[in-house]
């Protein structure tokens, strides 16, 4: 007879589990006797009366788990017990086994009763099919995928609307439904707030500054960089508007894209001066006047569109750190850059903070260049040189092209970055880093040696390197905020506190006396 | 973040007004238990498959054992949110209050005696075995060996309530303390059932109320923290809803309202139910024996 | 309150189809999502797609739906019962002396693979149409042999499945729908013509069967009236732990213990119906053909229904597997190469011994049991090379593919599912998942016969065909 006593001290097994492993344990192989069990006083008078005390059990206390393994002969008794311990390891991965697997959303949507939302990240050469599937189940769908023909969109959003669903895509990054953020989101408080946003990261910075201000939000409605075009016609945006008016719990609409087309645009204002609630209308270098005509509350920028949006919302002005620019630095780095240091690089994971960046800096320059200029003169010729002012979207086809997004994976950039770290012709390097679900999980770290040693090359240059970092994330969110800020400030880059702020800094700082106004 | 559903009117007060921290004590797939700093007493966060307890929260969480949780991380209170570590944020505001208050044990039995014998046959078809309930086919000798023990001293228990044997009472009840498989020791779990029936204002047997108390001051080093918890506030008149509900159905309800309420019961862990239950019954049958 | 509406306000439950983080995500919210085991449709061949998503058109999706529709019903509703047995010739409908039926897709003596030839050959002196195995082989190549599928003649064959005119066959009538199907009797387990062996003793063994094993059991159930009701059965040997294909030990003995009161009542000596039990007992498989003629028999109720996309036959000759469906009546086979048997095997054999998957017995499959209802057959699960939770799986797997539960047939293991019904062609490209078949590994050399047993899958090839053909023809 041999026995193997293993106590694990503080350790708890629900009663039901500890039930089943005993008797799975008693049937192994070899085994004459397990026991499994808390190691009380009383237990261990147990053990002592079926004669398996062993000195280890005496220590037992209450709160301990004790194994106790008999075999019959002394070489079995290891392997007993390894096979013991197997069985409280694989406790959770047995019940796995006998998870039912579906191959089709049709199967899915008959075996999953509750099942009432499709999330569709094929490629876009299946999705249509799926997405389609998946309404006629009457699930709510986000269509990740692009590459979808707008004939095929029409239809999807079509059907949607007669049914009454959601149908947020394609090419749609970001959502919050009912406090789950789907794809590419953030962590945020939950609120009165509800957006809908035809562009992923202009909404993910609403969100995420909505929350630095207090607010929170309801539904984050995502629609696709194509709702607002001609053909699709506003299809989801509209329902979207129409869902949150209905909604008691949004007090508040935010709308975030880039300008609608005109016919489109009427569309939307129409709906705006229908809604029963106030509507906040972020489109990126978009018209004012008319927003406001249909009643609408303009924003020029995200921070404005998230401030004004949290005021309406009830939040108290006094409470709220708006994070003012802060003007002696922009001074102190206007001293430090040369005469010859005129320019902004932006490299950007996100498009519309990319876009936000470079149309607070076309307010004041005529010269910058990108490979999402609307304006085909803007256009970067090769999109491997920068030229001038320059902020380039890492998100755009033109880049992606089979490789994975620059939020999934941030390392795309580290080669311009230093590329346009040794032009001695530019003054500020800006980057955006991207927190949240779905994100690279150190978008920082990745890009840090670059940076430290772009910085220490401009030094031993004898010129001064201004990289502006925003890292777009909320104090809940995965990774830790705090410590990739921290990362930036230690390795000498300068914090912006949003997005709008990056692009401020970025064009204030380049901002040279014959510029000023 | 998540909501908190309902919650013992003991558990939120502390919350509220003290500044409430702790420690990770354990955590399981539907409840997490958290130690408090201040006295080291247990409290529960438990799932919304989980009925309303003494010292528990019920939020609206499916599962809690799948959110990386570990033992000792940190909990604190802060802005009426419950905090553990970053990984679970808890509004309790929303949290309906909750508490236990025993029905009064009536004075005419008839329903009782008649439940009792209902109930009683169908834990013999239905309870569940390895615990005060003997298996059929033992797994191990450990096994048979406690049920044998238990046997035994439950009915010394017993015969000694019926027979008002104030002087064994402690004895006999420290020696079920820590007795039995499961994380809630059979024994325990038997106790908790006996004690709420002591405790019941009116009840024949409630002359045992201050022993109950001195055997709870004297078990802590006998059971974990988990039971002592339980059994403390059983000692004390607090158990959670579904045997309040099935006490008050064998009072004064009907048959069926009994076994409706004794299948909630019997769903408590793996034999804790059946266990507790059968600790019910022991009560209940002193008491009618002593009121007869 | 509309359904957007609704959605703010209940918990969301995500069905996530691709890139798998983001289920991980969602479930680290606490909110639900399964993670579809996706794979692109026809394998994400273009004109695959195209095809499906012709026929995906509403329109034409709503006739196949409402045809498909039609087709598992008659399948559910088949009551194929055995009324009798009698020699081919007089039952089998277009049988001559000179026609050797086979079995899968049409196929020509030259293409036959070795054990098809040995079958043939067998059968060829079996029927006195050769004195030996030498003249069978140019008898075979003359030309005056018509060859034919069985599944052709209302017939299914295991293995080689050669039928031959004095041979007796099960006659199963659906008294449903009143169609008849028809298989030869088991030769058991030894050397055996329908694994291509042809010796004397398989000789022999034919002469017995056609003399006294046949007449037997034709007299036998002369005198049983109501005939036996094969559906019922089938699903009691199913709870009794076969699954009908490569396990047939409750199912021979529901048949035989139903069989032996008429048995005993003919006209016989005792030593002769002592011979038909000790053959009977001699091997579990006895009743392996039968359950193929109940399930042949509820097929071609289905079969020729217009529009429909669902599976009536597959089969395999040896060389090429076929496939039958429904909205394409008559004799339409969509093909593809025959496919390795994997598996264990019997001792001394290796894989390259195995000859490629043969037989009608696939029919089963189609039905769904054999392969289909593995959790029903836990006990065999390691003869099939795999495990119990594979086994169950499979069961659960092969819902994906099909188009109703048959209530008739149950598994009890998954809480009384009925079997999987109605292979959908549309719904096999789609997923990408190939319906499982449980079968026999025969020697690729004629005359040695069985040396394992496993599972295998029909070419997608088959399905693609079939596909394309459809949506060509119907769109």
């Amino acid at each position: 007879m041999s026995i193997k006593v293993v106590i694990k001290r503080n350790t708890y097994f629900d009663s039901v589990s500890l039930m089943s492993l005993s008797t799975k344990a008693n049937q192994i192989e070899g085994v004459e006797q397990a026991i499994i069990g808390m190691g009380t006083e009383m237990n261990k008078g147990v053990i002592r009366n079926v004669g398996l005390m062993t000195p280890e059990v005496e220590e037992a206390t209450a709160g301990d788990l004790m194994i106790i393994v008999k075999t019959a002969n002394a070489d079995e008794t290891e392997s007993a017990y390894l096979a013991v311990e197997e069985l409280l390891t694989n406790k959770n991965s047995a019940q796995a086994k006998s998870d039912i697997k579906y191959a089709t959303i049709d199967s899915a949507a008959q075996g999953i009763p509750d099942a009432n939302f499709a999330v569709i990240s094929v490629n876009g050469a299946f999705a249509v099919r799926e997405a389609r599937k998946a309404l006629e189940n009457d699930l709510h769908v986000m269509l990740f995928s692009d590459n979808v023909s707008v004939e095929d969109e029409v239809e999807l959003k079509t059907l949607a609307h007669n049914k009454g669903l959601l149908m947020m895509g394609p090419d749609c990054g970001t959502a919050i439904i009912g406090n789950t953020g789907l794809c590419f989101a953030n962590a945020v408080r939950k609120g009165s707030i509800g957006i809908v946003a035809a562009s992923g990261t202009g909404s993910q910075e609403v969100s995420v500054r909505v929350h630095d201000f207090g607010g929170g939000i309801t539904q984050l409605i995502g629609t696709g960089g194509r709702d607002l075009s001609k053909e699709v016609g506003g299809i989801m945006m509209l329902d979207g508007i129409k869902a949150l008016d209905a909604d008691e719990a949004t007090k508040v609409i935010v709308l975030v894209s880039k300008p609608p087309e005109a016919s489109v645009e009427k569309k939307v204002l129409a709906q705006i001066k229908e809604c029963s609630k106030p509507v906040v209308v972020y489109f990126i270098g978009g018209n004012e006047e008319a927003v406001v005509a249909a009643g609408g509350q303009f924003a020029k920028t995200s921070k404005e569109a998230a401030l004004k949006a949290v005021l309406l919302a009830g939040i108290d002005d006094a409470g709220i750190n708006k994070r003012a620019l802060n003007l002696p630095l922009i001074e102190e780095v206007r001293a430090k850059l040369s005469p010859e240091q005129k320019y902004i690089r932006g490299l950007f994971c996100g498009g519309t903070l990319c876009d936000e960046s470079m149309y607070l800096a076309m307010e004041k320059f005529n010269n910058v260049y990108s490979n999402i200029q609307k304006n085909p003169d803007f256009l970067l010729k090769n999109i491997n040189v920068s030229q001038e002012h320059t902020f380039i979207d890492f998100g755009d086809d033109d880049f992606t092209n089979g490789k994975p997004h620059p939020m999934i994976d941030p390392s795309s950039r580290i080669e311009r970055f230093l590329q346009e770290a040794k032009d001695p012709s530019v003054g500020v390097i800006v980057m955006d880093f991207v927190l949240g679900f779905g994100s690279h999980e150190d978008p920082v770290g990745v890009m840090l040696p670059a940076i430290i040693e772009a910085k220490q090359l401009a030094e031993k240059e004898g010129r001064h390197l201004e990289i502006i970092g925003y890292v777009l994330g909320t104090d809940i969110d995965k990774p830790n905020l705090e410590d990739q800020v921290k990362k930036l400030i230690d390795a000498g880059v300068t914090h912006a506190s949003s997005s709008t702020n990056a692009g401020l800094l970025a064009r204030e700082m380049v901002l040279k006396g014959d510029h000023h106004e | 973040m998540i909501h908190a559903k309902s919650g013992d009117n003991y558990f939120l007060q502390q919350l509220v007004d003290t500044e409430f921290t702790g420690t990770v004590h354990s955590v399981f797939k539907h409840a997490l238990n958290i130690r408090s700093v201040a006295d080291g007493e247990i409290f529960t966060l438990a799932t919304t498959a989980m009925d309303n307890a003494p010292n528990t929260l019920v939020i609206d969480l499916d599962i809690l054992d799948n959110l990386h949780i570990k033992q000792n991380d940190s909990v604190r209170m802060k802005r009426d949110q419950l905090l553990i570590e970053d990984k679970l944020q808890i509004a309790i505001e929303t949290a309906t209050c909750w508490q236990c208050h025993l029905p009064i044990y009536p004075s005419d039995t008839t329903k009782l005696k008649n439940n009792v014998v209902q109930v009683k046959r169908f834990i013999d078809l239905y309870g569940k075995s390895g615990g005060m309930k003997r298996s059929d086919s033992p797994v191990s000798e450990f096994e048979a060996e406690t049920s044998r023990l238990l046997k035994q001293r439950t009915t010394l228990l017993h015969d000694g309530l019926c027979n008002r044997r104030l002087d064994s009472f402690q004895q006999y009840a420290l020696d079920l303390v820590g007795l039995g498989p499961g994380l809630t020791p059979s024994g325990d779990d038997f106790l908790v059932g006996l004690f709420t029936i002591i405790r019941l204002e009116g009840s024949p047997c409630s002359i045992y109320q201050p022993l109950c108390e001195s055997v709870i001051k004297m078990m802590k080093p006998l059971t974990n923290d988990i039971s002592y918890t339980t059994l403390k506030k059983a000692a004390y008149g607090q158990v959670r809803e579904s045997i309040h509900s099935l006490v008050c159905a064998m009072l004064s309800g009907t048959e069926t309202e009994s076994i409706q309420a004794l299948k909630k019961v019997l769903a408590i862990g793996s034999s804790s139910g059946t266990d507790i239950a059968l600790g019910l019954i022991s009560g209940l049958e002193a008491n009618i024996k002593l009121g007869g | 309150m509309s359904k957007i509406n609704e959605l703010f306000t209940s918990k969301i439950n995500v069905i996530n189809v691709g890139i798998e983080l983001f289920k991980d995500d969602i479930l680290a919210q606490n909110a639900s999502a399964t993670h579809l085991e996706w794979s692109p449709p026809g394998g994400g061949k273009p004109e695959i797609i195209a095809a499906l998503n012709k026929i995906d058109k509403a329109e034409l999706a709503e006739k196949i739906e409402a045809a498909n529709r039609l087709a598992v019903e008659k399948i559910v509703n088949s009551q194929p019962v055995l009324i009798g047995f009698d020699q081919a010739i007089n039952v089998v409908p277009g049988m001559t002396k000179k026609t050797i039926l086979h079995a899968g897709p049409p196929i020509t003596w030259e293409n036959m693979n070795g054990p098809m030839k040995g079958a043939v050959m067998g059968a060829l002196v079996f029927e006195g149409l050769a004195k030996d195995l030498e003249e069978a082989a140019e008898v075979a190549a003359s030309g005056e042999i018509t060859f034919a599928p069985c599944h052709e003649h209302n017939s299914v064959g295991s293995m080689a499945g050669v039928t031959s005119a004095s041979m007796f066959v099960h006659i199963v009538e659906n008294k449903t729908y009143g169609n008849r199907a028809f298989t030869n009797l088991s030769e058991q387990m030894a050397k055996v013509l329908r694994m291509g062996a042809n010796d004397d003793s398989v000789i022999d063994r034919l002469v017995w069967m056609r003399d006294v094993l046949g007449p037997i059991l034709r007299d036998a159930m002369q005198l049983n009236k109501e005939g036996i009701d094969l559906r019922l059965m089938l699903a009691q040997a199913l709870h009794m732990g076969d699954e009908c294909h490569n396990r047939n030990n409750a199912g021979t003995a529901l048949f035989i213990q139903s069989l032996t009161p008429y048995i005993l009542e003919t006209n016989y000596p005792v030593e002769q119906k002592r011979e038909v039990f000790d053959f009977v007992a001699s091997s579990e498989y006895f009743s392996g053909p039968t359950w193929m003629a109940c399930c042949k028999c509820a097929l071609d109720a289905a079969h020729g229904i217009e529009h429909s996309t669902v599976v009536t036959t597959m089969a395999r000759n040896g060389v090429e597997f076929g496939v039958r469906i429904s909205g394409m009546a008559g004799n339409t086979w969509f093909t593809g190469p025959a496919q390795q048997v994997i598996g264990p095997m019997f001792a001394g054999y290796k894989p390259e011994d195995s000859g490629l998957d043969i037989g009608d017995s696939a029919i089963t499959e189609t039905y769904g049991i054999g392969g289909f209802a593995m959790a029903t057959a836990p006990a065999i699960v390691a003869l099939v090379g795999g495990t119990v939770d594979e086994a169950i799986g499979y069961s659960r797997q092969m819902k994906e593919i099909t188009t109703t539960e048959n209530q008739n047939i149950t598994i009890p293991l998954l809480n009384f599912m009925g079997i999987a019904t109605g292979i959908d062609i549309r719904k096999v490209i789609q997923t990408g998942i190939l319906p499982i078949i449980n079968t026999a590994i025969a020697h690729k050399e004629a005359g040695i016969g069985m040396i394992g047993a496993g599972i295998t899958h029909p070419p997608m090839e088959a399905f693609e065909k079939a596909l394309i053909t459809i949506s060509e023809k119907w769109a």
